[in-house]
């Protein structure tokens, strides 16, 4: 996973993440292992321009506050890419997060 | 020099397709192997959409989508059996109406009411077709009480279940069913194996070359050699097999899914989560089915978070109030299966039209009807931003909520990227699955049907490849 992509599991499910060893990011990590090529390529890029933003905008060390502001821009943004990658980003944490719960 | 592995037939693909071929061949005295990319597991290794399901049996972990505006998740298998693990097991013959309408349209010879009957019939003795045995679950029953209550119709849809002496239900998979029944026949299961193309020479299909895996994660390239080879990979595995071997008449285009909204519906009141919903509301096929889906605590989540993020912690507070209900369309749009050089996974791409758009508006405000009716105080749609409902007068805001740019679509029905039939300027294959200009190479799976049949694809998929591996049989 890319900085930003690490940044937004742990502002996601931070805690929930930490109490099951990480099995959150992992399962966020296999997602984007095995999703087509294609598709990932996509969601590399739309990282590594949203971090460069998210950089500038907010230093090079965020709050997990400041990343999930970043996420609740993002899910009403105007471009329809930047939309999916949150939709994206948020689904693959809060399904293995709600199911590790309920474990 | 890579290891050669003979057999008269090669199977590629352990699905509904696959795994019928195969038992049907095997059970005739063919020498048959069937790889499967997947691995092979215990049918109850996992839990029905856990987290660990999604992980081992899924492809891409469900994480895939096709292209468009919107773009549409679609979920596939990827295990012995296919897709025929992680579906709910419903179970609805071809409607005799599209299967007439085919017939004309693409020439497909033998596909008679008599004909496809005796095949369905056949398969159902195999696979154990069945209603459940006492009252239905609540969160099932909401669809046929909230129908009652409109004066729409519903029913109760059979599902490919065993049931026993308490009434505790099995799901009959191919790993179940057609599969043990191919082993017993002599038919050899390759899990774990990869085939990256098919071998042509000249008219003919010599096998494939695979990729082998081992527990270890090691790998091995072999040679598959064949007589006859059977493509069973579902229509968006299937056609990426045969355009990379340089198969293109017509495969690939004309691909069809089921577009699918959804809600996720508060209850006053705890509802079961251990099955899926069988009734459904039949009021509008065949272009409109309203139905239940998987609502296990991350489903639930999911569903809600779409419309109310903000919303998701109180929401969850109560989960076992919240069943997620479906309504799925049958679409005037088509997509399309593309290989890309160099990359495994092909480019799907999906066209929603306008009309498709406001069709799936028209069944999430049904949906809506249905649920307040049967006593839901609070529905989500899959709508980024909602609007959350919680009147009937409010259902008029998803008409114009619903958009391409909010709309939040999945489907679990792939079919027609090499349709069948006589008319070659439509189809990729002849009536009964063979390739166009080659003399043994056949597709059979859910690639073949013309175009969707507004009900899950299972039993049309297994009669079809029933039917033409007798055809091929007979030859």
């Amino acid at each position: 996973m890319l900085w930003l992509e690490r940044r937004i599991v742990a502002a996601l499910a931070g805690p929930d993440d930490q109490r099951t060893g990480g099995a959150i990011t992992e399962f966020v990590d296999t997602s984007f292992r095995t999703m087509p090529q294609h598709l990932r390529a996509g969601v590399v890029g739309e990282s590594i321009l949203l971090g460069a933003y998210v950089r500038l905008r907010r230093g090079p060390n965020p709050s997990p506050a400041a990343i999930v502001a970043s996420m609740e821009q993002w899910e009403h943004h105007p471009i329809g890419v930047i939309r999916q990658y949150a939709r994206l980003l948020s689904s693959l944490v809060i399904f293995p997060q709600q199911e590790i719960v309920d474990g | 020099m890579t290891r050669t592995i003979d057999t008269e037939v090669l199977v590629i693909g352990s699905g509904a397709g696959g795994a019928v071929t195969a038992a049907r061949l095997a059970e005739a005295g063919r020498s048959v192997l069937v790889v499967e990319e997947g691995p092979w597991f215990d049918p109850d290794a996992h839990e029905p959409s856990s987290l660990e399901e999604f992980t081992a049996r899924w492809r891409h972990q469900g994480a895939c989508a096709a292209l468009g505006s919107p773009g549409i998740a679609f979920a596939e298998g990827r295990c012995v059996g296919g897709s025929t693990e992680i579906n709910m097991g419903l179970y609805h013959r071809l409607p005799a109406h599209f299967a007439a309408e085919w017939r004309r349209k693409y020439g497909i010879a033998d596909f008679d009411d008599a004909t496809l009957d005796r095949y369905a019939t056949d398969i159902e003795k195999t696979v154990t077709v069945s209603f459940l045995p006492g009252e239905a679950p609540a969160s099932s029953a909401v669809l046929e009480h909230g129908a009652d209550a409109l004066g729409w119709k519903s029913t109760e849809f059979a599902r490919v279940f065993a049931y026993d002496d308490k009434g505790h239900g099995t799901k009959q998979s191919m790993s179940r069913t057609m599969i043990p029944k191919a082993v017993a026949a002599g038919a050899i299961i390759q899990p774990d194996c990869t085939v990256l193309k098919l071998n042509r020479s000249g008219r003919r299909v010599t096998g494939a070359t695979a990729r082998l895996g081992y527990a270890d994660g090691s790998s091995e390239l072999v040679t598959l050699r064949a007589d006859q080879v059977f493509v069973c990979g579902g229509a968006i595995q299937t056609p990426t097999l045969l355009q990379r071997s340089g198969f293109r008449h017509n495969i690939g285009p004309g691909l069809k899914f089921h577009p699918t909204v959804k809600v996720a519906a508060r209850f006053s009141h705890p509802y079961d989560h251990d099955e899926v919903p069988v009734h459904r509301v039949t009021e509008f096929d065949p272009f409109l089915t309203i139905g239940g889906s998987a609502s296990r605590r991350g489903h639930v989540a999911l569903a809600v978070a779409d419309a109310a993020p903000s919303d998701l912690d109180r929401v969850l507070e109560e989960w076992q109030n919240v069943v997620v209900y479906y309504a799925a369309i049958r679409s005037s749009g088509s997509g399309r299966v593309r290989a890309l050089p160099g990359l495994r996974a092909p480019l799907v791409t999906y066209g929603l039209t306008d009309s498709d758009l406001s069709r799936l508006a028209r069944g999430l405000v049904h949906l809506g009807e249905v649920l307040l009716a049967a006593g839901a105080v609070e529905l989500f749609p899959s709508i980024a931003g909602g609007p959350i409902v919680r009147s009937r007068e409010d259902l008029g805001q998803w008409w114009t909520a619903l958009t391409r740019s909010r709309s939040n679509l999945m489907t679990v029905h792939l079919t027609s990227t090499v349709r069948m039939g006589d008319a070659s300027d439509l189809t990729g294959t002849d009536s009964y699955g063979r390739v166009w200009d080659t003399d043994n190479l056949r597709v059979n799976d859910a690639s073949l049907l013309p175009d969707a049949p507004g009900v899950n694809p299972q039993a049309a998929v297994m009669m079809i490849a029933a039917r033409n591996a007798d055809a091929f049989l007979s030859t």
